[in-house]
């Protein structure tokens, strides 16, 4: 459940509440250290331990599916079996396989991460975006409802939300979380534009008479990239965190499986009690590795663009 | 500085009013009527005793007004702190189903998000200095910060509660008791609320240190740190003033965590059964309650709109920066 | 630092307590004992679902756990079981003729305020039928009059003497005290809380919590003397679920003697060695309470196809629900829907002759001779008109073992030919659906085990339809012939069997025929207890006794207030 704390908004301007915190993420100094980045990418064990997790679950949620094919809840072995070779992840009492939900949950959960972290990622990049550079009234207002959304707890908003939503999925869930994930990407992203724009590069480009939009596209968002990839990295797994949530408290999808509706359902029908840990210590493990491994690539994407950070 | 408290009282109060519009509207457009619900339950047969039980309800729940009539009712009930009648526990207030539950989520939230904010500030700043200590547990808080509160509970609750059987697990209290001021009693409080504490402790712990640990890396490699070396201030007073600078992100961390961790507590409270908000919240879902949905969401913004305001309060506090410009502006 | 951090902890644990303190909702907290000995307690649990909220016998649909039953008693017991009446509060009550019933209260009762119970309380509880919002408003519509003829009886003239409802009324429903209700508005009386409630059982409000309610033994309950019974606990402490799941963790914690909750997996339990019992040893394990129904909405094509609804009836594997959902703690229904404790009402040759039973080629061949054929080649029918049909059972969400059993009815009927989507909105979403019609295929559990199948009936063929059907009949499905026989049977005195028996099983032809409403299987009457404190718990097996076990509310009535008579303590290993 841990969410990035984007920079605080003091009332000073302070060095150090420009850096980045939990899980840390990182202001990009300087530009054109791509190739460099990329030197120290492939090296970085973190970056690379992680991203390897990642994609193995990936290709699992991608192929695995094709392979367990049919109704991943149908009942097709014997009941609340322990895990065998047949089996591999035990069956539920009701003789669903368990690893076949497994791998059909991973789709919803990947499904649910990148959609949710787009939406978020892209609203927080526009609304950021646009009131750093435009500056005045415009970014009163849109500070004004950064801040709003900002302070509202957004669990309990999207659990009144999903409480009333008739039918409920997996496309709706992920729009719902992507909408209110947007506001400490916005504002890390205003701060950040808000340096950017001072910068010379922008100012010799302004001078040169190029238009706004090239100089957004071709001065400030590759000074960007790198931050925002990493803004992805955290939203997605913030997402995955908060799609379990929901589907655990039972504002899940209503069809279909997903890693938190194992958890849902393992609990609802008692499986702590009746000792079938196979029930819910894979979806459990399942989300707690991805977004381990998300977190821990960040860290690694963090100590590639920040020199002071790499190990030495 | 006036201004600056003015401004976030602004936000606040903005963010409250947007709250209980949300509130106020998603019933209005949702499928499913209380109503019809609070009669089918009656069971009544005679059409004519359905039409009349109909209307009562109807106007108990002020829902035969014009909308903006509905609109203004609502807001002077809510600031009369009636936040209307649950269908869960028909006839009563959701309002005193509330309260009744608040202490115990406050019991278990206020603990684990202040001992975990400062046991991780503690621990990540000394991880942040033992380069061996730092390989170690990093990956642990990593682990930690990523896990979803339920499964860790469920772990918890499995591990230590039905294996080990250390801890009953299920409940407030155990049901044989009535609260009193006794050790039977205070001891029995204890044992239900150490699970479900330590495994909201250790997901927010877990984020903390590890923020902390970070920002502390970044002091020390700030320039001003280095000038301090360089002019031979000892290592001690280095990290005091990296400490006293890392610890500003974390306090407005705190007020951003803060809907996270509510979250947190309501999906162990669920777990452990503990009789809290979670557990409203699983209830009123349940049974489809959106009175009480709707009371615990506004509860839970105020909570976060006045610890924000306290947190606002300490940040200004703990900043020399801010003390400076106090003094000055005034 | 653990120092510390212990330290922090237990100040922690000292905060909460005194927040615990004021958490305590009502109650007299003034001489409130630190404990209750838990070797003269019984704690329950399965009834209540949110807080004790109302001691209202008349909302009888949501009192608190015992408020009938422990509190307020009825005329007669009725123990479905046995298929006998027991006089309770009344001495006996006859039908004097054709359209006049006399009923005779006990000799001496008093409530538990002291007032004696009389006839004027009989007349004030029957005619509070005449508030609309009361349940029973329907019956009092047959009844002409109703006269105290002296302080112990009280005679009531039918208009259109209805027995089988009568003798329904008189062990279902409480008798009020006079002197307490007669000034209630109709508002208090139909939804009011009714806090501190008097009645005449065998137990006395204590306090209630949030999270419980607790009962204490009236020591002067006339039940000790005039039908040498004794309910055995000191104290009753009704849980409030959170959920199933806790309930099972309660228990095996031996923290809850008796819980009336589903528990899934129950069955390994009980072979389990955690001293757990239900009423029979084996499979089924429950004993059944209710018949579960898939309901067809017969205004809807192709639905309003008896055949069709034949062909549906046929689908169904009710056998994977019962063994693959439930783990055998359910059994499958007879085609007439009817419980096992009306077995006698059952024409075996009717259900032998037209009855369904599983079979899916069966059901397909019934599906082609009526006209449905698969035209576009997918492997299920379409309407006559070539439309495809796509029909949706619709389970309330977070009702997993009726989501469960809706999988199975979804492919079950595929191999059929028929294609179902099963949909899980809120419960409350369905209920409208269930109310207003706009529905194609729905579960439904409504009527209990009582004392006569005319409650089934009623249940199935209930006419007029109404715009909004709330209680009988959600299918809307319209017989006129059905309905008259129904009533007939309503009219057919208690003790003609033979009377009974016709009627019935004309309506069984109709019924296996027609389809309006496909019985499933029975829901049990969820039972589990813990002999670790208290023994002698209902049971099948050997001389135990055989009652209800369970505190559902509607069940004290029909006998399961003798089980806590029956009780002993369990033998305390030191």
């Amino acid at each position: 459940m841990t969410q990035p704390k984007p920079e605080p908004d003091v009332p000073v301007a302070a060095g150090a509440a420009e850096v980045a915190t939990v899980p840390g993420v990182a202001v990009v100094h300087g530009g054109g250290v791509r190739r460099e980045a990329l030197h120290f990418a492939v090296r970085n064990r973190k970056l690379v331990g992680g991203f390897v997790v990642v994609l193995v679950f990936l290709l699992a949620a991608l192929v695995g599916p094709l392979f367990a094919s049919g109704d991943p809840n149908a009942y097709v072995g014997p009941a609340a079996a322990a895990p065998s070779g047949e089996y591999w992840f035990g069956t539920t009492t009701f003789g669903q396989d368990v690893f076949a939900q497994f791998l059909h949950g991973l789709r919803a959960s990947f499904f649910v991460g990148v959609v949710a972290a787009l939406i978020a990622g892209v609203l927080g990049m526009v609304i950021g975006f646009t009131s750093g550079y435009r500056g005045g009234l415009v970014d009163e207002v849109l500070n004004m409802i950064t801040n709003i959304v900002l302070v509202l707890p957004v669990l309990a908003v999207l659990m009144i939300i999903a409480a009333y939503l008739e039918v409920r999925d997996v496309q709706v869930q992920a729009v719902i979380i992507g909408l209110f994930s947007w506001p400490w990407v916005a504002r890390a992203v205003r701060s950040q534009t808000l340096t950017l724009r001072a910068r010379e590069f922008v100012d010799l480009a302004k001078l040169s008479g190029m238009p706004v939009r090239r100089i957004i596209f071709r001065e400030i968002a590759p000074n960007m990239a790198s931050y925002l990839f990493m803004v992805f990295i955290l939203l997605f797994g913030g997402s995955v965190l908060f799609a379990a949530t929901l589907d655990f408290i039972g504002l899940g999808p209503t069809e279909g499986t997903s890693l938190g509706l194992m958890l849902n359902q393992a609990k609802q029908w008692s499986a702590m009690n009746l000792g079938l840990w196979w029930w819910f210590i894979p979806p459990g493990l399942g989300i707690t590795t991805i977004v381990g491994a998300l977190y821990l690539m960040n860290v690694g994407l963090d100590e590639v663009f920040n020199p002071k950070l790499r190990e030495t | 500085m006036g201004r600056y408290f003015g401004r976030k009282l602004a936000i606040y109060a903005l963010t409250f009013v947007v709250a209980v519009t949300i509130n106020w509207l998603i019933p209005r457009f949702m499928p499913g009527d209380p109503v019809r619900a609070m009669v089918a339950r009656a069971g009544l047969q005679d059409p004519a005793g359905v039409a009349a039980m109909r209307e009562y309800y109807t106007s108990l729940f002020g829902f035969d007004l014009p909308w903006w009539q509905q609109y203004l009712n609502f807001w002077g009930e809510l600031l009369r702190g009636n936040f209307g009648v649950s269908l869960w526990a028909y006839p009563k207030s959701v309002g005193s189903i509330i309260l009744a539950a608040v202490p115990y989520t406050l019991g278990l939230l206020l603990p684990a998000i202040l001992l975990s904010w400062w046991a991780g500030n503690k621990f990540g700043a000394y991880a942040a200095r033992k380069k061996v200590l730092d390989n170690a547990v990093l990956p642990i808080w990593y682990v930690l910060t990523a896990t979803p509160y339920m499964w860790l509970a469920i772990l918890l609750a499995w591990a230590f509660g039905k294996v080990a059987g250390l801890f009953p697990v299920g409940r407030s209290f155990s049901a044989s008791l009535e609260p009193s001021f006794s050790w039977l009693f205070i001891s029995d409080l204890i044992s239900h609320w150490f699970l479900p504490f330590l495994s909201l402790f250790l997901v927010a712990f877990g984020g903390w240190a590890i923020g902390m640990r970070n920002l502390i890396i970044y002091e020390l490699e700030a320039d001003y740190a280095h000038y301090l070396g360089a002019l031979g201030a000892p290592q001690r007073l280095v990290r005091r003033y990296a400490f006293r600078n890392a610890v500003l992100p974390q306090v407005t961390g705190l007020a951003l965590q803060l809907g996270v961790i509510i979250g947190g507590a309501v999906v162990t409270e669920i777990v452990f059964d503990y009789r809290g908000l979670g557990y409203l919240v699983l209830e009123a879902i349940k049974t489809s309650d959106l009175f009480l949905l709707q009371g615990i969401f506004l509860f839970i913004v105020i909570g976060v709109l006045v610890a924000n305001f306290i947190i606002d309060v300490v940040y200004v506090l703990v900043d020399p920066r801010t003390r400076v410009g106090m003094g000055s502006g005034s | 630092m653990r120092n510390r951090l212990r330290l922090l902890a237990m100040l922690a644990a000292a905060g909460l307590f005194a927040a615990a303190c004021t958490g305590v909702d009502g109650g007299d907290s003034g001489d409130a004992p630190g404990s209750y000995p838990r070797n003269q307690t019984l704690f329950t649990s399965g009834t209540q679902w949110g807080p004790p909220a109302n001691w209202n016998p008349v909302m009888n649909w949501a009192y608190a756990t015992g408020t009938v039953g422990y509190v307020y008693e009825t005329l007669f017991l009725y123990d479905p079981l046995t298929d006998e009446f027991e006089p309770w509060l009344a001495e006996q009550g006859d039908w004097t003729s054709d359209t006049t019933y006399e009923v005779t209260l006990r000799d001496g009762l008093t409530w538990t305020d002291g007032k004696p119970i009389t006839s004027d309380d009989v007349v004030f509880t029957i005619e509070l039928g005449k508030m609309e919002t009361v349940p029973y408003h329907s019956m009092y519509e047959f009844i002409s009059s109703v006269e105290a003829v002296d302080k112990r009886t009280t005679r009531i003239t039918f208009s259109e003497p209805r027995y089988q409802q009568w003798a329904n009324w008189v062990y279902f429903n409480p008798i009020v005290p006079k002197h307490l209700w007669s000034n209630k508005s109709e508002e208090d009386v139909t939804s009011g809380a009714n806090e501190q409630p008097v009645g005449s059982g065998p137990y006395l409000y204590e306090t209630h919590d949030q999270d419980r309610m607790v009962w204490k033994k009236n020591d002067k309950w006339w039940g000790r003397d005039k039908l040498d019974l004794d309910v055995k606990p000191t104290y009753v402490v009704d849980i409030v679920n959170t959920s199933n799941e806790a309930a099972l963790g309660q228990l095996l914690q031996g923290d809850i003697d008796l819980s009336n909750n589903f528990l899934p997996g129950i069955a390994s339990l009980v072979k389990g060695g955690y001293q757990l019992q239900t009423y029979y040893q084996d499979a089924p394990y429950m004993l059944p309470a209710n018949t579960t129904w898939m309901v067809p909405n017969s205004t809807k094509a192709p639905l309003n196809d008896a055949a069709f609804r034949r062909a549906l009836a046929n689908a169904v594997d009710t056998d994977k629900i019962v063994n693959s959902v439930y783990g055998q703690i359910v059994e499958k229904a007879s085609p007439t829907g009817l419980l096992p404790i009306w077995d006698k009402y059952i024409d075996k040759a009717v259900v032998a002759e037209v009855g369904p039973a599983f079979d899916t080629s069966g059901a397909a061949e019934i599906l082609s001779q009526a006209g449905y054929r698969d035209t576009n080649g997918d492997g299920l029918v379409e309407n006559k008109d070539g439309s495809p049909i796509d029909l949706k059972l619709a389970t309330p969400s977070g009702w997993t073992d009726w989501n469960e059993a809706a999988r199975v009815i979804v492919d079950s009927a595929k191999a059929a030919g028929i294609k179902i989507t099963s949909e899980t909105p809120a419960d409350t979403v369905v209920q409208d659906m269930r109310e207003s019609g706009e529905f194609d295929l729905i579960l439904d559990n409504q009527r209990q085990m009582d004392n006569t199948p005319f409650r089934y009936y009623e249940y199935v063929f209930g006419l007029p339809i109404l715009e909004s059907q709330t209680t009988v009949n959600y299918g809307r499905y319209e017989n006129q012939q059905a309905w008259d026989l129904t009533q007939q049977l309503d009219k057919t005195k208690v003790d003609d069997l033979a009377g009974m028996q016709s009627v019935a099983s004309q309506l069984q032809r109709i019924q296996l025929t027609e389809m309006p409403m496909i019985p499933l299987w029975y829901n049990g009457l969820w039972s589990q207890y813990s002999n670790s404190v208290w023994t002698n718990w209902p049971s099948a097996e050997g001389d135990g006794p055989r009652y209800l076990p369970t505190t559902w509310r509607g069940y004290m009535q029909r006998g399961a207030i003798k089980m806590l008579a029956e009780l002993k303590p369990a033998p305390q290993d030191k």
